[in-house]
């Protein structure tokens, strides 16, 4: 049965929540904190963050990674930046406009006490990252540099060089080497959580997979954190690691943690296209290249000119057309929604027709070709690596890609999931970023659940519970364990014809042309009934050789994409019942006269959140509540 | 169009760690020359996997050089024959029609063979656990401009920290010596002021534990540096060899 | 105790190895200056001997010196080579060097080879010379000679005779160009590992290593092929 969810937000004037709740939570006792284990999975930002402060607080942290090392979490590819409210240039950033940016930039689709208190822990994720010694870009006076990234009005990025996730992820790695080496913390690399396992009611356990012997392992805890990130492998392309996956999610997920907004992910629109079927998965590039690139294709369709010999006149600029005050700069999702509709109308460009061009030409001319280089050289060398091609010489081609899932598993405002003891950090959650992130976000979001949220919010949680203990025997790992093991013997006993990846790659096309760019009612019905016949004949077609107790990648994607299958399915099914376009989530039906997404306020501000049962999928809501901000609409035009 | 390739590839299996491992040459027909290394990897992993055979097991994550996951020896040069490209960026168009490639993993008693091309990197984390890292707990930071850093030595400390750990440092050195990776991390933070009051300690633990961990020493080849994805200098190591020797005075 | 930690660690151990480098290059540098003397006549050549060996207890403590330097240079040597070896018990099947910034070459792989070749040939050479006839325990009559009113050894006649043979000559001077080779390698090689090394300086650090050891080596060559084939 449908029901409404209680995000449990603190009273209080927005700008006094944190404040309020940090004031009247119930703490743990320092010597108490050793008694009580924190079972924390996956290492990027909001892992390695979570388990190294955690850790210093005192408590027994159990930390496990997929990769052979934590550093290697996909947090590591993060390029851009990250904001913080810190106006160190005086250009009038305020918590407040960082607060407004992110739940606007979100099409109006997030919770604002959660986007408050990440604008308000924004600085001190500043601070700790320097004094962690994250070498951020410095002015000659020796102080911190700042960035306007993705349009932003104001210079509020924090970076270093291109690869701010990398620094950003070494400092929370390190933090966390120095609980390891202190004995605080007990790393588990190599390993793949299976299963959530929940006794009287609330998360105490998990099982995982030791992916170089095969063996299961159970690990008791008072409490899981699940920092697993995001699910654009769903697409099977995607800038997302080859390991990215949703299998800890998902398996909480049908432990009874609800699923929000599934449906809600952000396609890139400056990554470098598809070159063939073997394509493994896409590389993006900074999108301050649109800074001084233009976007064009040409005005004929099926053009097989050069891009050089096509002149002037039988070129169109399209966004510079179209949006003629932000031209070439519209936020993400126009960029990516227009480079679709023009390779849509058969206007693409290169050997697939995937693809539009980005010209530096005008801009190298006006500048000179050393400023060029100066902005994006690293980059420029960075596509020509890639495709073989100079973009000194000819346009990029470009293609937008699918780089981040806003949606999640759904949490309360102490990142508590509907399974009481299972708390979602970063990526992985529904989270702050509404229907569509802004850039420098993540990082930020990941950063502040794990360093400056979670301490207060597990504490509280913890000091209020009588946990008592449970052993490794307990019936509930027993089962867990059973399902898991179960479900890897079927995987090696089908014995198809199929590879992991041709399904994989299967699932993808039809999850990116329907529920990709552009959605419709249609489409939608069409990619559910897809997706369940594709999931049909994974189980009765599919080849996974090799043993379960050595070393073996290919099962392990074999369980991944297991998931992925149930996973796109549900996508599809919140795409359909959210009967609007909002930020990411765009609904051919519900449009401007101009072709802009039209939002339904009045009956769609709310999260939606997906409850697995035995009979299916039950739709359940959590209303947002806007008491500080006007819903508006946004125009590039 | 692309043009189709035939690839024959040599390519160290070994089973398990304490197997006895041997060449297996395989031939892929249809590579192309905008095909990464890796996806050519794939491609004879699909093959196999449809001949009921298993696939060739090598690490792999972010396909962007920037995880430090990959890492194979490929003719002879760890990462292959493009400088600073880590394997999974380096692409077929430097190959031909008819090229035969030898693959080999990681080779080093501080990186044992798990299986195939994938071996165990461990010894890493435990050399940056040693002291790899400021000390300063969550929420104990002052504001983060009050500590003003030289451009110069934060851009020099950029530099040491790109470091991605992917122990290409370490295969290639004619020594096994992981000298370059851990001297990168050291010179980072000897380059800025939050470093200072434990950068005794650092460097002795962390060069005591990189001692243990069976690699050898550094004599000064410098293919480390020709090896890295990043091009990290081997200035690096005369840094980490400083910082010692100001320990060991006092 | 941090004496001990220091010797023992990998950092110790080059820093041993580069000291004692350079210590030794130094001595073969002044060595082969001296040989030079040769070329203004025999009787210069033995003064420049005599002087030497007239130094006494400050001769014995250089001496001693030279051979704490030479073990402690050919132990550390040893202990990398067997640390190597242990560090990577299974070979490539293929390998080669990345070019580029790597300083890898046949000079820098060979070192042990190279070192342990010029180790025999120390102790041969300071047989046939220092302790050869006229030497330390082993009187000869025929081997003193006048210079100046000063009796002394006649160490020229007995460079001399080793140089008339051809054998001794060729095989002194194939010696000397490994010595070149271990130079080529090993100033640079020293200097980065004391810690001396700028990123800018490398390249010219190592050209100027090799040439100083492409230096030494010429000049120890042209003497015995000077007398070989009688030009002086």
């Amino acid at each position: 049965m449908s029901t409404v969810l209680d995000p449990k937000i603190p009273a209080g004037p927005l700008k006094e929540k944190w404040d309020n709740y940090k004031n009247t939570i119930k703490l743990v006792n320092p010597a108490n904190k050793r008694k009580h284990t924190v079972l924390v999975v996956g290492t990027g930002l909001a892992g390695g963050s979570a388990a190294a402060s955690l850790a210093e607080l005192g408590y027994n942290v159990k930390s496990f990674c997929i990769q052979d090392s934590p550093r290697r979490a996909h947090s590591i590819a993060a390029q851009g930046g990250i904001n913080a409210a810190k106006n160190y240039p005086n250009d009038g950033d305020t918590i407040w406009r960082l607060f407004y940016d992110t739940i606007k930039g979100g099409d109006y689709r997030s919770r604002e006490a959660n986007v408050y208190r990440l604008a308000q822990v924004s600085n001190n994720i500043i601070d700790q990252c320097v004094a962690q010694g994250v070498p951020f870009a410095r002015e000659y006076g020796g102080l911190l540099d700042n960035r306007s990234f993705g349009g932003a009005q104001v210079s509020r990025t924090f970076y270093a060089k291109g690869q701010t996730g990398q620094q950003l992820l070494l400092g929370a790695y390190q933090a966390m080497s120095r609980q390891i080496g202190a004995g605080n913390i007990e790393m588990f690399s190599r390993r793949e959580m299976l299963d959530l396992v929940v006794v009287d009611g609330k998360a105490r356990g998990i099982i995982t997979r030791n992916l170089v012997t095969g063996e299961y392992e159970r690990h008791v805890g008072d409490a899981v954190l699940l920092c697993t990130g995001g699910y654009g492998n769903v697409y099977y392309l995607s800038t997302n690691a080859k390991n990215s996956n949703v299998t800890a999610a998902w398996r909480c997920h049908k432990r009874g943690a609800y699923f929000a907004n599934p449906c809600y992910t952000q396609i890139h629109p400056t990554c470098i296209p598809v070159s063939g079927d073997y394509q493994s998965k896409l590389t993006l590039m900074s999108e301050s290249l649109r800074n001084d690139g233009r976007v064009w294709v040409p005005k004929k369709q099926g053009d097989t000119r050069r891009p050089q010999d096509i002149p002037e006149e039988d070129r169109d600029y399209y966004l510079e057309r179209k949006y003629p005050s932000f031209g070439n700069l519209v936020p993400r999702d126009v960029a990516s929604r227009n480079a679709k509709m023009a390779t849509d109308e058969g206007r693409g460009v290169g050997e697939t027709g995937l693809a539009v061009y980005l010209d530096f030409k005008d801009s190298i001319n006006r500048l000179g070709r050393d400023t060029i280089e100066a902005r994006y050289g690293n980059l420029f060398e960075m596509y020509e690596r890639i495709t073989g091609e100079n973009p000194y010489e000819v346009p990029m081609r470009i293609f937008p890609a699918v780089h981040y899932t806003m949606g999640g598993l759904w949490v309360d405002y102490e990142l508590q999931s509907t399974v009481p003891g299972l708390f979602v950090l970063g990526e992985a959650n529904f989270s702050d970023h509404g229907a569509n992130r802004l850039g420098a976000s993540a990082l930020m979001q990941g950063l502040a659940d794990g360093y400056f949220v979670i301490p207060y919010t597990l504490g509280n949680y913890i000091a209020n519970q009588s946990l008592p203990d449970v052993s490794t025997d307990a019936d509930a790992f027993g089962e867990a364990e059973s399902a898991a093991d179960a479900r890897i013997q079927k995987l090696l006993s089908v014995n198809g014809n199929k590879t992991v990846m041709e399904f994989h790659r299967e699932l993808g096309r039809i999850i990116w042309d329907q529920v990709g760019m552009s959605r419709t009612a249609g489409g939608l019905r069409q990619a559910i009934d897809q997706v369940s016949a594709l999931k049909e004949e994974f189980w009765q077609n599919v080849c996974v050789p090799g043993e379960p107790t050595t070393y073996n990648k290919n099962l392990e994607f074999a369980g991944r994409v297991a998931d992925f299958l149930e996973l796109g399915e549900l996508m599809a099914r919140d795409a359909l019942s959210r009967e609007e376009s909002c930020g990411g989530h765009f609904r051919e039906e519900y449009q401007t006269p101009e072709g802009e997404a039209l939002r339904n306020d009045d009956e769609f501000t709310h999260v939606s959140a997906w409850e697995h049962t035995a009979s299916g999928h039950v739709l359940h809501k959590e209303n947002l509540d806007f008491e500080n901000v006007q819903l508006t609409t946004r125009s590039y035009k | 169009m692309a043009h189709s390739m035939n690839i024959t590839l040599k390519v160290w299996r070994q089973a398990g760690p304490d197997a006895q491992g041997g060449f297996e040459t395989y031939s892929v027909p249809d590579a192309n020359e905008h095909m990464s290394f890796l996806e050519l990897l794939d491609v004879l992993n699909e093959q196999l996997i449809k001949e009921g055979k298993e696939p060739v097991e090598f690490d792999h994550d972010c396909r962007e050089g920037i995880c430090g996951s990959c890492g194979v020896v490929i003719d002879g040069v760890a990462h292959g024959p493009q400088q600073r490209t880590a394997c999974c960026q380096l692409h077929m168009r430097h190959y031909k029609d008819g090229d035969t490639i030898v693959i080999e993993p990681w080779r080093a008693e501080g990186f044992p063979i798990i299986k195939d091309l994938v071996v165990d990197r461990q010894a890493f984390d435990r050399i940056i656990a040693a002291g790899g890292y400021v000390s300063v707990n969550t929420g104990a930071a002052q504001d983060a401009n009050s500590i003003p850093i030289p451009k110069d030595d934060a851009d020099l400390a950029m530099d040491y920290a790109t470091c991605i750990g992917c122990g290409a440092c370490v295969a290639a050195c004619p020594n096994a010596s992981a000298s370059l990776f851990t001297a990168a991390k050291i010179a980072q933070l000897s380059l800025l002021p939050q470093g200072a009051p434990e950068r005794t300690m650092r460097v002795t633990n962390m060069v005591d534990q990189m001692a243990k961990e069976g690699f050898g020493d550094c004599s000064n080849h410098a293919e480390c540096e020709a090896v890295c994805p990043k091009g990290i200098s081997i200035s690096a190591i005369a840094t980490m060899r400083r910082e010692y020797m100001k320990a060991m005075r006092g | 105790m941090r004496l001990s930690t220091l010797l023992n660690s990998p950092i110790g151990k080059k820093l041993i190895t580069g000291i004692t480098g350079l210590g030794l290059t130094f001595f073969v540098l002044m060595h082969m200056v001296g040989n030079l003397s040769m070329f203004s006549g025999d009787d210069a050549y033995n003064e420049y001997a005599h002087f030497l060996a007239s130094l006494g207890p400050l001769l014995y403590a250089v001496e001693a010196g030279l051979v704490l330097f030479f073990l402690a240079h050919a132990v550390n040597g040893f202990k990398i080579w067997i640390g190597k070896r242990k560090a990577r018990p299974q070979a490539y099947a293929v390998y080669k060097s990345a070019g580029g910034p790597s300083m890898q070459s046949s000079s820098s792989r060979s070192m042990i080879i190279t070192g342990i070749i010029l180790l025999v040939f120390l102790v041969f050479h300071l047989i046939s010379f220092k302790f050869g006839p006229g030497g330390p325990g082993n009187a000869d009559a025929s081997y003193l000679t006048t210079v100046n009113g000063v009796e002394m050894r006649d160490l020229a006649r007995l460079v001399r005779e080793k140089f008339a043979l051809s054998w001794y000559t060729f095989g002194y001077t194939a010696i000397m160009l490994l010595l070149v080779a271990h130079l080529r390698h090993g100033v640079w090689s020293a200097l980065q590992s004391l810690g001396a090394m700028r990123p800018s300086l490398s390249a010219l650090i190592h050209t100027i290593g090799g040439l100083l050891g492409l230096g030494i080596g010429l000049g120890f060559i042209v003497m015995p092929l000077a007398i070989y084939f009688g030009l002086i």
